[in-house]
Order: C-alpha cells, then structure tokens, then sequence
C-alpha cells in the first residue's frame, strides 16, 4: 500500500503542477464577481441573492472541474503510456487504482474546502461546514464515477458524456420519479409503464443528488446533523462501489 | 484494446463489487419514496435567470418548468393538495411559463382545467381572472382557456355576472374563435333571465350571416324562436 500512497503524492503534485489550483481560484473569483453583481441588482434580499447564486454557481463549477480534470488526467496517463510502465512494476492494478483514486479525492476534498471558503464569510459557519462536506462527498463520488468511466470507456469524449448524463440524471431523478408515479393522463398505458419502472430501478442503482449540498442549507437553515451523517455513508458506499467496478473492468484489460 | 475473461479479476474485487452493489440497492430500497409537498413549491426564477441559465432554450425551459410544477400536486388524494398550494406561487410558475413561451397552451390548461377545479372559490376566482388577463394579451390564440373559465364561472361559482363578463370578451375580442365560443353570451344572458338581450343578439348574429354551418344556423334559428316564445308567454303570464 506504500505504493499506493506514493501514487496519490504524485497525482497530487500532478494537479498542482497543471495549474489546476490556479483555475479553482480564477472560479471561485469569477463566481464571487457575479455573485456580487446580482447582489447589487436586487432590489430586497440582496445577501440571499448573493449566497444563493454563488453556491449553486459553485457546485455546479466544482462538479464540472473535477470531473473532467480526471478524465483528462487518466486519459493522459493512457496516452502518454505512463500507465504502461506503471504496470511493468510489481505493482498490483488495484493499488495503481486505488492510488490515483485517493489522490483524486483528496484533490475533490481540497477543492470543496476551497469554494465553500466564500460561504463562510456571507452564511452561518456550521451551515457552510455542512455545505462543504456535502459538497466534497458529492465531488467523490463525481470522482469515482469519471475514473470508472475513463477505465472502462477508454474515450475522453464518451467518458465525459456519461458523466455528464450520470450528473443530471442524480440531480433531476426525484422530479422524475414523482412526475412518472403520478401521471395526470395515460399513467395505464405500457409506455407509461415501462418508463416508471425505468425511473424506479435507476432510482435504486444512482444517488439522489437533489438532497446533497442544498443551497437552502446557506440561505435559509441548516441541515440536520444526522442527515450530513447519513449523506457521509452514502457517500462512503457509492464511491468503494465505483472502486470496485473500476477495478474490475481494469483487471479485464489487457494491456 | 482486448479484454480478458472475468477469471482475470481477483476474487475479493468481485466479492467488493458484488457487496457494494447489493449493500446500494438496499440502501436505496431502505428510503422513503420521494414525495410531493404542497407547501414546498418555491419561486420560479426571474425569466431573464432562467433564460441565462438554459442556453436561452426558453421553450423547454417553460415545458419543464410546467412539468415541474405539476410534480407537486399530481400525488394521489389529488383534492387536497391543489387545496394546500399556495397560489400567488403557482401564478408566478404560470407566468413565467407564458412569458418563456407566449404561444405555449399548457400554463393556461393548468390554469384552467387543473387549477381552477380546486373547491375553494377565492383560489378558482383567481385562477379565471388569471386565464382572462392572460386572453387579452393574445385573444385569438388563447380564447379557448376563457370560454373553460366561463363554463367554471357558470356551473362551479354560480357567478352570472363573471362568466358573463368573459363571454363578452370572447365576443369582443377573438374575432378568430368559432361561431361557437362567440355565442355563449347568448346562452349565459338566456341563464340570467334577459331573454329579450338574447334574442336581439342571436338575431344579429343570424341577419350578420356572421354564422354559415347551415347545422349551426338551424340550431341558432331554433334557439332563437324558443326565445321569443318564452318572451311571448311571460308578457301574457304578466298580463
């Protein structure tokens, strides 16, 4: 496993050596500008604007940096033939795995820290505590899934599609479930049907994403301690899934 | 790139997968459905925000958006949900709809149809009198919603006076709306007891050859001489 925390160190410094904190500090300025700016716009509730706007803003900017910065990392690895040398070591793929993944957290981890910075000036400091840890459990989990798919897919273009698609489908599946289980019209029709079963199984497989860094934790009141817990678990269960797809499909590959 | 079979996986990295993945799905079993909460309907976003936000894709951004709202109340026990549902907020989602997509007919069939059935009369005025407001702007696309407006007015308010009020602004205003939908004042003014109004409007209409549908005429014709032969027996009921 030492080899497996040398890995992390060095996709650490990898990030830091692609400037990748440069382009999170130039997000974050650029998000607090235009949080500012609507500020200035509102005619009421001004603070609320700016809070409200800046997090969504920067949940959505966290979530698009750190996936594709682990695309586009492991696609280099592939392409650049690192990982090639990489396996001729006695090294086992799953702690090569393994380490980039931890490496790749931690840079999610600092990255949430980072934008949540902001929130601890404007909101309550225990709601933007909870703002950034859901926000770093978000990104793992954003982590995992895009090493999963870079592994697995190989192309940097499909890979971020279904990322992409993975995001949206989280964000967007509760409205989804509630719309198809209640149709107004034509809820007995086997279309119908078919799509409420499709809705209700992707519901078992995929994280609800809608009830994890919620803006109104900032703007109105802090969550429950105890759904921050749960949110940790979940957390913690989703990305050692995508773990172990991930190693699955890279001990298929043959090299 | 080749793959190799399942048997190069180590054994504890499919044993991982294989409880991580069943440990997933009971833990998502385990949850609570999600469910609609009238209360809970927040503000649209400001339409110039929503514009910003979709790629200035307004027309689906106003299909989602009324998808959206109908998420919270079409949960079954359908009644009381509409009851809890805070109007001013459903008016604003309307809005904004209409104001994303002004040739969309979804917001005032919501409005209309879904709305306005709630059996709490200030919440169905206001959901008429935004359906009427929202007909003057585009009268010939949007008469249809009025004329809902006017038979709710009529039969689930008992307000004369209202539906009467929309079924002259249908008249006035939709000059592109059927003979049909034009005519209901006619039949309202009937209800109100102004027989004698009635007829001189359906006689205009007949003389004005405003209708042509020989069906529709001979329906009108026959309207009108039962008009005029209750306003025959009620003056010589009055002598």
């Amino acid at each position: 496993m030492r080899l497996a925390a040398t890995i992390a160190r060095y996709t650490l410094l990898e990030a830091v050596r692609t400037r990748l904190p440069l382009l999170v500090v130039s997000a974050i300025l650029l998000l607090v500008s235009a949080s500012l700016f609507a500020q200035q716009l509102a005619i009421a509730e001004g603070t609320r604007f700016q809070i409200g706007l800046y997090a969504a803003g920067a949940r959505l900017g966290a979530v698009f940096i750190a996936g594709l910065y682990v695309l586009a990392s492991m696609a280099r690895e592939f392409d650049d033939k690192g990982l090639d040398v990489m396996l001729a070591l006695d090294l086992p793929r799953a702690h090569y795995l393994l380490g980039k993944l931890a490496g790749y957290l931690a840079i999610g981890m600092l990255l949430a820290a980072a934008a949540a910075l902001p929130l601890a000036f404007a909101a309550p400091w225990s709601a933007a505590l909870q703002w950034a840890i859901s926000l770093g459990l978000e990104l793992s989990v954003v982590i995992a899934f895009a090493l999963f798919c870079i592994v697995s897919l190989g192309h940097l273009t499909v890979a971020a599609s279904l990322m992409a698609g993975f995001y949206l489908l989280g964000r967007s599946l509760a409205a989804v479930r509630l719309m198809s289980a209640n149709p107004i019209a034509g809820g007995d029709t086997l279309a119908h049907q078919v799509m409420h079963w499709t809705a209700e199984g992707l519901a078992l497989l995929m994280p609800a994403f809608d009830e994890w860094t919620r803006t109104a934790w900032v703007v109105d009141a802090p969550a429950d301690w105890t759904h921050i817990a749960v949110l940790a678990g979940h957390g913690a269960l989703y990305v050692m899934l995508l773990a172990a797809a991930a190693m699955f499909d890279f001990y298929r590959k043959d090299f | 790139m080749r793959e190799r079979g399942v048997t190069a996986v180590p054994r504890p990295v499919i044993a991982l997968l294989a409880a991580t993945l069943v440990a997933q799905i009971t833990w998502q079993a385990a949850r609570p459905a999600p469910v609609a909460r009238a209360e809970a309907l927040g503000s649209p976003y400001p339409t110039a925000v929503t514009r910003v936000l979709t790629g200035d894709e307004v027309i689906a951004a106003a299909q989602l958006a009324a998808l959206y709202l109908q998420a919270f109340d079409n949960q079954p026990g359908v009644s009381v949900p509409f009851r809890d549902l805070d109007y001013v907020r459903v008016e604003q989602w309307l809005t904004s709809m209409l104001e994303l997509d002004p040739r969309g007919q979804y917001p005032l069939m919501m409005a209309s149809q879904l709305y306005a059935q709630v059996p709490v009369a200030a919440k169905q005025r206001a959901m008429l009198d935004f359906v009427h407001r929202r007909f003057l702007e585009d009268p010939d696309r949007r008469w249809r919603w009025l004329a809902h407006a006017v038979i709710t007015a009529r039969h689930r308010l008992h307000d004369l006076k209202l539906a009467l009020r929309y079924a002259e602004d249908i008249a006035h205003h939709a000059r592109g709306a059927p003979g049909w939908a034009r005519q209901i004042r006619i039949f309202i003014l009937e209800d109100l007891g102004e027989r004698e109004s009635a007829s001189i409007l359906l006689g205009g209409l007949l003389a004005e050859g405003e209708v042509t549908d020989p069906q529709e005429i001979r329906f009108l014709t026959e309207r009108l001489e039962a008009l005029k032969a209750a306003e025959i027996s009620s003056s010589s009921t009055a002598k």
